[in-house]
């Protein structure tokens, strides 16, 4: 497979987004157990924010590539 | 455009994130993210054109399609048992309707537009008539003291059957009734060693359970429960479902044992359906959609009754919940909606796995026929679909995968061999050395074996293209004549 710039920062920006969730979840502490308006950080992270972000990026990283 | 989509959207998976979900998983957070970055990467990782014959990642394409075919052929097999039939019988119309798949190619993409929608609409009808957003539902969900029996529920009033064998340990002492006849196995651990025994029921006949009991119940069996008592096996608490105390820094291995076998297992399955461009934008949208709407069902499920996932049936929740929250007369046809579009995103992945297949393989029918039928063999073994799926995209991962990342085709064969020999020994470890209770890491990797697997196929199949390229650079690339994609 072979990547350009675009897609690869694009890649790099999702796996991150990944490793998020990770953190979140498993740090000490359990900083992802904390509740935002009743459902936890965590949640909001996986569920939420994190999926609208990667959605966001995987397009735009699409379109910038052109036909 | 959406042939991406549609191959990541197996039924299969979409039931498993919304069961996971559901039953609070404790790795249910990132799976259900992995689920969707994975094939973006996918998307994004463009596919090289193929690299040459790689037989060894050709065999392992088979046998990762087969793996999924298998675990989507467990939902069919689901109905049947829900329906009192044997699994086998679902089975069959499953594989029959498969072999034709085919025929079915150019139904494929309204298949998955539309099984998106039918999946969305019962949710968003739970949505409106509850006047319940999901973040109020999963609030409610983790303020439940504890997750009981309600006296409406299916298991309280009729009594339910377990799709695949359960291990049930009861929180709280309470009666369960036998509704079919046969040997049920309790552990009473209020002793040490733990006494078993083997109970011979009669339709009818009820057990009494005591706190830490364990009764093993098999495949088909029915039973009924006390209303007010805890749903066995369920986390003890909302706060438990919602925070799932056994998350912690020691599941790391196993969470990256997870991703790396989803995002593996997607490069592999995304690598020839490459788009660019705005008809490509069509995928991440879909996908979007579908693991969110899976999400979405477990989080109400939850809220609802959190008795739905006890059957480990991958149909129940889906065929449960909109009865439960609308009532039979607006539920039973949202139900029906469900199911149907659980069917026809099985039409849109079977026919995007038979593409995939073919492009990775041979495109001949008899290939499609054999690994349909291998499928249906393998749902005879009393396997979890999460780990059906995992093997499935495991085996791609540390096989396939390091093929479709390789500049070469000698490169692409060595690194598939390094990667399944790996693959195989990491596997096959519990059988071989078997340790009561192995350390986090290496559960991990016996669970997960392309979390060692994958980075070391590709390793070696960048080791091969290195020394090749300095060997003979301008002669280093794949041949102009090959055909296959694996």
């Amino acid at each position: 497979m072979s990547v350009g710039r675009g897609r690869r920062t694009a890649i790099t920006l999702l796996l991150g987004l990944l490793a998020g969730a990770v953190l979140l979840a498993l740090a000490p502490a359990a900083p992802g157990a904390v509740r935002v308006a009743g459902v936890s950080l965590l949640w909001w992270y996986a569920a939420v924010a994190a999926p609208l972000a990667a959605t966001v990026i995987a397009v735009v990283a699409l379109l910038r590539d052109g036909p | 455009m959406r042939e991406a989509a549609a191959l990541w959207l197996q039924p299969a998976l979409v039931a498993v994130l919304a069961l996971r979900v559901a039953a609070g998983e404790a790795d249910a957070p990132w799976l259900v993210l992995g689920a969707l970055v994975a094939p973006l990467v996918a998307l994004l990782a463009r596919a090289r054109p193929p690299a040459g014959r790689n037989p060894v990642a050709a065999a392992a394409a088979a046998g990762a399609v087969t793996a999924l075919l298998a675990a989507n052929f467990l939902l069919a097999a689901d109905a049947a048992t829900l329906l009192g039939g044997a699994p086998w019988q679902g089975v069959s119309v499953a594989a029959a309707l498969a072999v034709l798949a085919p025929a079915a190619r150019r139904l494929a993409a309204p298949a998955l537009a539309l099984g998106a929608v039918a999946l969305a609409l019962p949710l968003a009808a739970v949505t409106l008539a509850t006047a319940t957003a999901p973040w109020t539902a999963w609030t409610r969900g983790g303020l439940r003291p504890a997750l009981t029996f309600s006296e409406a529920s299916a298991w309280v009033q009729d009594g339910e059957r377990f799709a695949r064998p359960a291990r049930l340990t009861f929180a709280d002492g309470q009666r369960v009734t036998a509704l079919t006849a046969g040997v049920y196995r309790v552990i009473e651990r209020d002793a040490a060693p733990p006494t078993v025994r083997d109970w011979r029921l009669a339709s009818g006949e009820t057990l009494t359970l005591r706190p830490g009991d364990e009764l093993s119940v098999e495949t088909g069996a029915r039973l009924r429960f006390e209303a007010g008592r805890r749903v066995p096996g369920a986390p003890a608490s909302g706060a438990a479902w919602a925070d799932a105390p056994a998350r912690g820094p020691w599941m790391l291995p196993a969470a990256l044992g997870g991703l790396v076998t989803l995002v593996g297992g997607a490069l592999a399955l995304g690598a020839a359906t490459g788009r660019r461009g705005a008809p490509a934008t069509w995928s991440p949208v879909l996908l979007l959609a579908g693991v969110t709407t899976a999400t979405g069902w477990g989080v109400y499920a939850a809220a609802a009754a959190p008795d739905l996932t006890l059957s480990g049936s991958l149909l129940t929740l889906w065929l449960r919940l909109p009865p439960l929250a609308l009532g039979p007369r607006a539920g039973v046809p949202l139900a029906a909606l469900a199911a149907a579009g659980i069917v026809l995103l099985g039409v849109g992945a079977t026919v995007a796995l038979r593409r995939r297949l073919a492009a990775a393989t041979r495109p001949e029918p008899v290939l499609w026929a054999g690994a349909v039928a291998l499928a249906a063999v393998l749902t005879a073994w009393p396997v979890d679909p999460w780990r059906l799926l995992m093997l499935g995209l495991g085996l791609a991962a540390a096989m396939w995968t390091p093929s479709v990342l390789a500049a070469g085709a000698p490169g692409g064969v060595v690194g598939s061999i390094a990667g399944g020999v790996a693959f195989a020994a990491l596997a096959g470890l519990p059988a071989l050395a078997p340790a009561p209770a192995p350390a986090a890491w290496l559960e991990a990797l016996t669970r997960y074996p392309a979390l060692v697997a994958l980075p070391l196929g590709w390793a070696a199949a960048r080791a091969v293209d290195a020394m090749l390229a300095t060997e003979d650079p301008p002669a280093g690339r794949r041949s102009p004549h090959s055909q296959t994609g694996a």
